[in-house]
């Protein structure tokens, strides 16, 4: 025993250190909220690059645009930076009349400075720079002048309706103003030290483990009521759970899951806002990859599937069907109705419901009697594994055998884009049906031989869909809808063209996913929560802890 | 001394060299591309081929590769290619948080596990001797990171002791230790867990050297014969033990400071990884093969110290 004296007088020391040396965790008693993002780092807090989750749950508490969709709901454009606007009688002109005495936040040495067109001049310059900005795409052809110290003109190449205009000049991506002077000072430290208008200042970045930001006293919209808000980096999911349960954490991000949802749920003292628009969740089919070319192999596949079984498998509180390429609530999308209705009156079913028998004929009919076999690459990723296992299983049941490599995100993307696999499911949102049929269904965004790649997987308007034997392409549908300025017939052509695309069976929407987010109750948000284009709750000058 | 330490941190150097060249090809072998996960999903081909060239990735790969030897030979890593950060900078940050944490671990697991190890080994075969021996088991089976979240889940949620998120105020000594001690504690007992069955096992077999059965007959007391005959020899080979599981515990570091999201090495290597941040992952890379060699350095140094026929040769 007396071997072991060394080592026990050690353990009382740690343990009187340990008793006196530090406190009980309890609930931080500031007002400063803390959210934590299931991300490992930032990646990019300027706002003209910031794309995952957790940039933009930074670069919205910093930045503003001219509009900005509704805190909430992104259903409606509401006046921010600028007070009003109007546009042209032939559409091409908007003009922005800026709110006066927006501050911009101090910097450096800088005490800050009045916002005025210059700003925002050289903002959308900027945003239309494709060194400068990953959105450039989406200011293509447009041109920007000051008039006076408040009036700022978007000149366009050609007219565009307020649906595809606004959300380009909304709180969004390249929509969110950089401040001139901050941006040429700091430099590239800008992406790591942001400079805009918004509720919060931001004061420190920690790497790896968290952005601080502060009140800003002189928003324009009224002093924001928390004293700041720290976003934490946190991929272990286990670990946000029990910093929200042990109230270091006041709101955490989620995986999409239904388990998940119930289990946060069901803690004393947390409320889960589960809210839109989500991502839609759609296959696929690449036509350039034998035998994905015959129709009747898509249409098998569609057969096989179950919309019901997927969103079950996601969880039915977070996860609707979709019936159509573009998904609900944005402005063009299909109702499962709409689809049926159609259907019967074209002599067509468009809904594809799950028959698998169907499905097995129309194998058979394609010339696999006894099932076909293929090999996919999938990221390991949940949101896109969970309902793929899923949707293997299903098809398994009408003889499809899918193979899957399991692969890393990042690899994943560059598979796909690499044009390596011949059915892709792909979840995401896009800010318009306009981007969303451009990047998917454009010729122009074939992946590797398009003039312009995206995520066009299935060449479509280089193959033929329909069996004819002639190349089938929506390019025209597409640009017509682009150049029309009356939303309604918009609308109208853009669900003509999805009417096409499920008649051809080039891709298959199954779902929409809702964002899942755990608080503590005594966090308020200040709005209604509906949907929220940056994917996590906004906060702004209304967010308040009890 | 001197002479053996400047040997072995010459041998260092073809070491870091080799590590630089297989972290540098994996990387760039992986599919995957830092413009397109920089400008995320939405962006043209065009855009990512344009950030391509801001961020030097269309030179060769022979450019980039001297690049990076001339930043190891000048000991500047340079900037990360995804957020442009100096990553000198970052590393400064993080490796505080991964050295005390690997520290706490290590010299938790020699503070508990030599005694424990010595104890099982004296009584042998008995109940504290199964105790022991089941307990160091069970440390050694179970992987670290379920570890860090069962004690999370006694140590912060139903008894509210430790915090969960972060590493701390590196400047406060307080806070920083407040939130060491149970990731400390993680990696603590995985060490307790290698060094009490290696102690063990050492001790059992130094036991039955006839030298100490020659101490006990010149009439020795027990204290004598174990602390002066038995420790002495034992700790040769536990030494030279406690160096490899310190390496193998500097990998467990990864793990563990994801779960307890401390901004350290390991999140670092992991967030460079998901990035694809070159830079930034070779960089990791060389301070973790440096801190191998060093803990390695450490072990032969020490093991010197311990043993006077290798001071002499």
């Amino acid at each position: 025993m007396k071997t072991l004296r060394p080592a026990l007088t050690i353990v009382i020391l740690i343990g009187v250190l340990l008793c006196f040396g530090v406190q009980p965790t309890s609930a931080a008693k500031d007002n400063v909220l803390r959210i934590a993002f299931d991300a490992a780092d930032i990646t990019d807090l300027h706002p003209h690059f910031a794309h995952t989750t957790q940039d933009r749950g930074v670069v919205h508490l910093i930045f503003n645009g001219l509009v900005r969709y509704k805190t909430g709901d992104i259903g409606k454009f509401v006046p921010d930076l600028a007070e009003s606007w109007e546009v042209s009688r032939d559409g091409l002109t908007w003009t922005f009349h800026l709110r006066k005495g927006v501050m911009v936040h101090p910097w450096k040495n800088n005490p800050g400075y009045e916002l005025t067109s210059e700003d925002v001049v050289y903002s959308f310059t900027s945003a239309a720079d494709k060194n400068k900005s990953a959105w450039a795409v989406e200011y293509a052809g447009m041109q920007f002048k000051a008039i006076d110290q408040y009036t700022v003109q978007v000149i366009l190449e050609k007219p565009l309706s307020e649906l595809l205009f606004l959300p380009k000049m909304a709180d969004y991506a390249g929509g969110l103003i950089i401040p001139k002077k901050a941006v040429e000072d700091l430099g590239e430290g800008f992406k790591s030290h942001p400079v805009g208008t918004g509720p919060f200042v931001f004061k420190k970045y920690l790497p790896k483990e968290k952005a601080i930001t502060v009140r800003n006293e002189k928003f324009y919209r009224g002093t924001p009521k928390l004293d700041g808000v720290e976003v934490f980096y946190m991929p272990d999911m286990s670990s946000r759970k029990f910093g929200l349960q042990s109230k270091e954490l006041d709101v955490i991000e989620g995986p999409p899951s239904q388990p998940w949802v119930d289990e946060m749920r069901a803690l004393r003292g947390v409320e889960v806002d589960v809210f839109g628009p989500g991502e839609a969740g759609v296959l696929y089919f690449n036509m350039a990859k034998k035998p994905f070319d015959d129709i009747r192999v898509r249409r098998a596949i569609a057969y096989a599937l179950s919309r019901d079984e997927v969103v079950t498998t996601i969880g039915k509180a977070i996860a609707d069907p979709v019936f159509s390429q573009i998904p609900q609530p944005q402005p063009g999308y299909l109702t499962r109705d709409e689809v049926l209705l159609r259907g019967k009156m074209d002599g067509k079913d468009y809904l594809y419901e799950v028959d698998r028998n169907k499905a097995k004929k129309l194998l058979s009919d394609a010339g696999f009697p006894k099932g076909l076999k293929t090999t996919v690459f999938m990221t390991e990723r949940g949101e896109y594994a969970v309902p793929f296992q899923n949707i293997v299983a299903q098809l398994r049941e009408a003889g499809i055998d899918v193979k899957v490599t399991v692969v890393d995100h990042p690899t994943y993307h560059h598979n796909i884009r690499a044009d390596m696999n011949p059915i892709v499911e792909y979840n995401c949102w896009r800010p318009t049906a306009d981007v969303r049929l451009t990047h998917f269904h454009h010729s122009d965004s074939i992946v590797k031989t398009g003039k312009k790649p995206v995520t066009n997987f299935m060449h479509l308007g280089e193959k033929d869909a329909d069996g004819d034997g002639k190349v089938d392409s929506v390019d025209y549908q597409i640009e017509v809808a682009r150049d029309l300025l009356d939303s309604g017939a918009q609308k109208a052509v853009w669900k003509e063209t999805q009417f096409k695309l499920l008649d051809w069976c080039v891709s298959y929407p199954l779902f929409i996913k809702k964002f899942t987010f755990a608080r503590r109750n005594n966090v308020q948000w200040g709005y209604d929560l509906t949907s929220t284009l940056i994917l996590s709750p906004q906060i702004n000058e209304l967010t308040s802890i009890k | 001394m001197l002479a053996f330490s400047i040997r072995r941190i010459l041998v260092a150097i073809p070491t870091l060299l080799i590590v630089l060249t297989i972290t540098f090809v994996l990387i760039r072998i992986a599919p995957g591309d830092p413009a397109e996960v920089r400008l995320g999903d939405y962006a043209s081909k065009e855009a990512v081929e344009a950030l391509r060239r801001q961020m030097g990735l269309d030179r060769s790969m022979w450019v980039q590769y001297l690049e990076a030897l001339k930043g190891l030979v000048q000991a500047d890593f340079g900037r990360s290619i995804i957020n442009g950060r100096p990553i000198s900078g970052d590393l400064k940050r993080a490796l505080p948080y991964t050295i005390q944490l690997t520290l706490f671990g290590i010299m938790f697991g020699v503070l508990f596990g030599i005694p424990t190890g010595v104890y099982s080994a004296l009584r042998r075969n008995t109940l504290t001797d199964y105790i022991g021996r089941t307990l160091s088991l069970g440390g050694l089976s179970i992987p670290s990171f379920y570890l860090g979240i069962l004690l999370m889940l006694v140590f912060s949620i139903h008894i509210p002791l430790f915090p969960v998120v972060g590493g701390g105020d590196i400047h406060d000594l307080a806070d920083n230790l407040y939130h060491l001690f149970l990731p400390g504690l993680t990696l603590g007992l995985v060490m307790t867990a290698y060094v009490t069955r290696m102690t063990r096992s050492s001790v059992l077999n130094t036991l039955n050297e006839d030298f100490i059965r020659t101490a006990r007959a010149k009439g020795l007391s027990e204290r004598k014969v174990i602390y002066k005959h038995l420790l002495r020899n034992a700790l040769l080979s536990i030494v030279a033990l406690i160096g490899v599981y310190s390496i193998i515990l500097t990998g467990g570091s990864v793990m563990v400071e994801i779960v307890f999201s401390r901004p350290g090495l390991g999140r670092m290597m992991i967030g460079a990884l998901k990035q694809r941040d070159y830079t930034t992952l070779q960089a990791v890379m060389i301070v973790f093969a440096t801190f191998v060699v060093l803990i390695n350095l450490i072990a032969d140094l020490l093991y010197g110290l311990v043993d006077p026929r290798v001071r002499r040769k």
